[in-house]
């Protein structure tokens, strides 16, 4: 009997052990053990309650824990259906604590969404190969040594084409706007280009249909044949394969289309759309090598020529052209570019500065991430030790853990790509023009390859470290100390301090970054342009210089142009100039003052020079500081007479009055001795403000002069600027424009209005590269900051958690709420301050970085340092307080009855 | 909700609690099968606490579980083959952490008691 009972017992427990799934040979020993202790205590079984009691409580134990894959004795599985088996345990866990997905996932596509956008800009303006072999490209100039560019004389462009031993392809262009006439359409103006049969050679881009210009087309007297762009091909002619011999007529020339060149054919600009050859004009370029007729030279590196190589040939060349013809071109030089670096160096700077900030955005969301990570997997360690006790291995719970962050960083990833979409596609619809190959920018296969490469290393990052940390042996005694509650890890601790630290160290040289940025573009807006732009339009005449080569007429269809523009409802004032502030480069020229010697065959000063109508100043807003303004008697008839800015008067004449002296910078003979020409002098008669001329924060040392468009400087004389019409109205630009296109229409049909705008808009393009660094810095430091409040509210609020039971402790103990609050905050404080002493280091270590970025602003400026850091740490502090107020509303009696 | 969920198991937690010091403390010396655990718990709670089959060896198989103490089938001369069970030096932390927390638990609750009373 006592046998039958004893087996009863035995046969029940082992078969509902049995059904948990628990081992045989695990099972034998638990009968084995109750049975020795039944026999110790003089018993043969179990009686049926005590036996239901224990088979409860052992399914307690011996369960499996509920969300852990099946490990034991599946080591030897192939890898893909473990990967699999992982995958769907990560898609559950993700669902079984979706705040914390939510939070990661959020945080990733912000960040990756950012890095992405960041990418695509990058990868489209300065990564991706534009045309093939693109590093061997050059563009080339003639230039004095004294540092002045200068366009391409021809017969020095044929001896380069003749003599160079460096370019297996060598053009020559001049950009040219022409209008677009016949068939049924409108006329249009089109930019274009007349280039030479080397252009196409040199950039290595393939016709789409016909060809491109041949050595044919750049003799002289060749017939007028067209290119047109792929653009225009499928605007204008419809795509129509047959425009090939068709006849166009481009400014009243007829021209036969003869190919059509692919959108990747983007030179002398992307904006191209029509290129005529070189031969038909080459019979009107002047013969002399001091004429420089707007030519500009672009060339391919003949294979293993090396740029290096290249610039001492050209420069040999040069030396020898100077030798040979010493009355033109005594100190001229050849000036090579690098293409490719032409068209990235004035935005480089500010691209490695985003991409450097969205990397510091990524790393802080990682930092966030992995402390995120690190918590979640602490309050799962109880079941990752388990795991590993019952033997999974392991590299096997770190894949687990690897395949749910992974899993976070693809949902994360995708959702930042299209994120990154849509900024992208507003940031191109804004239409920044300082941007190069803005068309070209778009998430493309590169740009999500960048995506999900990111996301896999983000994945990676913040699921590593954490699950190392879960299926390390030698921690796992520590952690289960932080399951019983006393008190987290102290490794885990440091680690997540530390990631605290770094954070907002990150956040802080970011915000420091953006608020130097800002400070920069304050200064910027600041500067006095010397004009007025508020209500100006400008725009641009060019006049046909075969039917203006009378110096009269040409003056007398400007006087006339003024004189109606002038006198259309709603102008309050027109002028023409034959520069516009900001426009950069101009005529220059050095200047002398009546009656003081020349030292060192030198002018005094270098000086920009401009030639305006009486109208000009008023319309512009330039303000007058002592002396008159032209009148309409400042003719070719009267005293030659002359405008100066403040900065000639401070430097030429300190401590006088300028107001009738005479100065000269015009010359003429004396070959290249000031000394021995003869000057032409002109009274002054007025002074003005100094306008900045050269963009806003660029100030190159020349001083200013104005001579009346009546009495052109005698350089103007042979060769007339195309003049820019200036009129301040009330008028909106376009309606300004179409008077004026009817008054110009008026006079002279042959005459393009074109380049119109309004100064404020020409002013905010001057300012877009810096206003667009300040809006992005701006809003990358914004998402820094939000990063790093989320990080230091987790991780105080997570430590708060842990530490129920001591701050429990500590207030039963006598500690007020006051006291818990002070001791949460410090430590928090602790880590806050480390980061930001950090944070300062880094940013006064990176100042050099941005150097070349700010405007009258230190990159090192103490104010705006101390400015970020007391705002990081005031926000971060706040960010820390509100889980420590937590804290202090712990009721001690609950906080010691959780254990 | 979070607070009446901790009201309704602290006493259930206390106990568990209080029973895995006991156990830790009494094969904190040496090692000990269960049957001498559960009868020296008895005799030294002078019969106030009673630990039986049902709930002393799942708590034990918790314990060693989660590697605070080792079971070790051992035959000693002249006995039965019994399994004893010892302190892991992870479980050595555990012990003194839940020693002082029983002792700060225990001085709070004379603490507020105390105050009470006076």
């Amino acid at each position: 009997m006592p046998d039958r009972a004893s087996a009863g017992w035995r046969a029940d427990l082992d078969a509902h052990l049995a059904r948990l799934g628990v081992a045989p040979v695990r099972r034998a020993g638990i009968a084995a053990e109750v049975a020795q202790h039944l026999e110790d205590a003089g018993r043969t079984a179990l009686d049926p309650g005590e036996a239901a009691r224990l088979a409860r409580a052992l399914a307690r134990v011996e369960r499996r824990v509920p969300f852990d894959p099946p490990v034991l004795g599946q080591e030897r599985q192939t890898l893909m259906p473990t990967i699999w088996q992982d995958l769907r345990y990560a898609v559950r866990a993700a669902r079984l604590a979706p705040a914390y997905s939510a939070v990661v996932i959020a945080t990733l596509a912000l960040a990756i969404g950012a890095n992405a956008a960041i990418f695509s800009v990058v990868d489209a303006v300065m990564l991706r190969p534009y045309y093939p072999g693109m590093d061997r490209i050059v563009t080339l100039s003639e230039a004095t040594r004294q540092g002045d560019q200068m366009s391409i004389a021809w017969p020095t462009f044929q001896d380069w084409q003749a003599r160079n031993r460096s370019f297996e392809q060598l053009g020559v262009y001049r950009n040219a706007t022409v209008s677009l006439t016949g068939g049924d359409q409108p006329a249009e103006r089109l930019v274009g280009a007349v280039a030479s049969s080397g252009v196409f050679g040199a950039t290595g881009i393939q016709p789409l249909l016909g060809r491109a210009f041949a050595d044919a087309d750049d003799a002289p007297g060749a017939p007028r044949v067209a290119i047109l762009s792929e653009r225009l091909w499928r605007r204008r002619f419809d795509a129509d394969p047959g425009v090939l011999g068709r006849s166009i007529v481009l400014s009243n020339d007829a021209y036969v289309v003869v190919g059509v060149m692919p959108a990747r054919m983007r030179f002398p600009s992307r904006l191209a759309d029509v290129w005529m050859p070189i031969g038909p004009i080459a019979p009107t370029f002047p013969a002399s090598r001091g004429a420089h007729p707007g030519l500009y030279g672009v060339a391919r590196l003949r294979p293993g020529v090396t740029y290096a190589q290249a610039a001492a040939d050209m420069d040999m060349l040069a030396r020898a052209i100077e030798q040979e013809h010493p009355e033109s071109n005594t100190d001229v030089a050849v000036r090579m570019t690098q293409y490719y670096d032409a068209i990235v160096s004035g935005i480089r700077p500010t691209l490695y500065l985003l991409l450097g900030a969205v990397g510091f955005v990524l790393l802080i969301g990682c930092a966030n991430l992995a402390n995120l990570t690190l918590a979640r997997t602490e309050r799962r360690q109880r079941d990752v030790a388990v795991r590993a006790a019952l033997g999974a291995d392991r590299r096997r719970i770190v894949q687990q853990l690897l395949a749910e962050s992974l899993l976070l960083a693809a949902i994360g990833g995708g959702l930042g790509l299209l994120l990154a979409t849509w900024t992208i596609r507003a940031f191109v619809a804004s239409g920044p023009v300082v941007v190069p190959r803005i068309d070209l920018i778009g998430i493309d296969a590169r740009v999500i390859a960048f995506a999900a490469l990111l996301s896999i290393l983000t994945g990676v990052v913040f699921g590593l470290v954490p699950a190392f940390r879960a299926a390390s042996p030698d921690l796992l005694s520590s952690m289960k100390q932080s399951a019983r509650g006393a008190s987290s890890g102290v490794a885990a601790r440091r680690l997540r301090g530390a990631l605290v630290v770094a954070e907002v160290a990150l956040a802080l040289m970011l915000l420091v970054g953006a608020g130097l940025m800002i400070r920069s573009f304050a200064r910027l807006m600041a500067v006095d342009t010397g004009f007025d732009p508020e209500g100006v339009v400008t725009m641009r005449l060019t006049v046909p210089p075969s039917k203006y080569q009378d110096l009269a007429r040409w003056t007398a269809f400007h006087d006339e142009l003024v004189r109606r523009v002038a006198a259309i409802p709603g102008v309050a004032a027109a002028g023409i100039n034959s520069a516009l502030p900001l426009e950069g480069g101009g005529s220059e020229a050095g200047v002398i003052v009546e009656g003081r010697p020349i030292v060192a065959n030198k002018a005094e000063a270098p000086t920009l020079f401009q030639s305006a109508s009486p109208g000009y100043f008023r319309a512009m807003g330039i303000r007058l500081l002592r002396g008159r303004y032209f009148t309409d008697t400042d003719t070719r008839s009267a005293a030659p007479v002359v405008i100066v800015d403040e900065s000639l008067v401070t430097r030429l004449f300190p401590g006088e009055d300028p107001i009738g002296r005479r100065i000269s910078f015009e010359f003429q003979g004396g070959g290249h001795g000031l000394a021995n020409a003869t000057p032409t002098w002109r009274e002054i008669v007025g002074v003005v403000v100094h306008v900045r001329h050269y963009g806003i924060a660029a100030e190159p040392p020349y001083v200013q002069l104005y001579t009346p468009a009546g009495q052109l400087p005698i350089y103007y004389e042979q060769r007339r600027p195309g003049m820019a019409l200036v009129a301040r109205t009330s008028l909106s630009s376009d309606a300004l424009a179409a008077a004026i296109r009817r008054e110009v229409a008026r006079l002279d049909a042959d005459v393009p209005v074109y380049g119109v705008q309004t100064m404020t808009a020409y002013l905010a393009q001057n300012t877009e590269q810096p206003r667009l660094s300040v809006v992005l810095l701006g809003a990358l430091g914004a998402l820094a900051l939000v990063l790093a409040i989320i990080g230091i509210y987790g991780v105080v609020s997570y430590s708060v958690t842990q530490r129920t039971q001591e701050i429990g402790v500590r207030m039963a103990l006598g500690a007020t709420r006051r006291d818990v609050l002070r001791m949460v905050v410090g430590q928090a404080g602790v880590l806050i301050g480390a980061g930001v002493a950090i944070g300062v280091a880094g940013s006064l270590a990176m100042g050099s970085v941005m150097q070349g970025l700010l405007f009258q602003v230190s990159p090192r400026d103490p104010m705006t340092m101390t400015a970020i850091a007391v705002l990081l740490t005031v926000v971060a502090v706040v960010a820390s307080i509100v889980p420590a107020r937590r804290a202090t509303r712990v009721d001690p009696l609950v906080a010691l009855r959780t254990e | 909700m979070r607070s009446r969920h901790v009201y309704g198991t602290a006493d259930r937690e206390l106990k568990k609690g209080s029973a895995e010091l006991l156990v830790l403390s009494l094969v904190e010396a040496r090692a000990r099968h269960g049957y001498e655990i559960g009868k020296l718990i008895e005799a030294r709670s002078g019969g106030a606490l009673r630990f039986n089959i049902p709930s002393l060896y799942p708590l034990l198989y918790r314990l060693e579980r989660r590697g605070w103490i080792r079971g070790q089938w051992i035959e000693k001369a002249g006995q039965r083959r019994r399994r004893y069970y010892r302190l892991t030096a992870g479980g050595r932390k555990v012990l003194a952490a839940q020693r002082s927390g029983w002792k700060n638990f225990v001085a709070a609750i004379n603490r507020v008691a105390g105050l009470e009373h006076a």
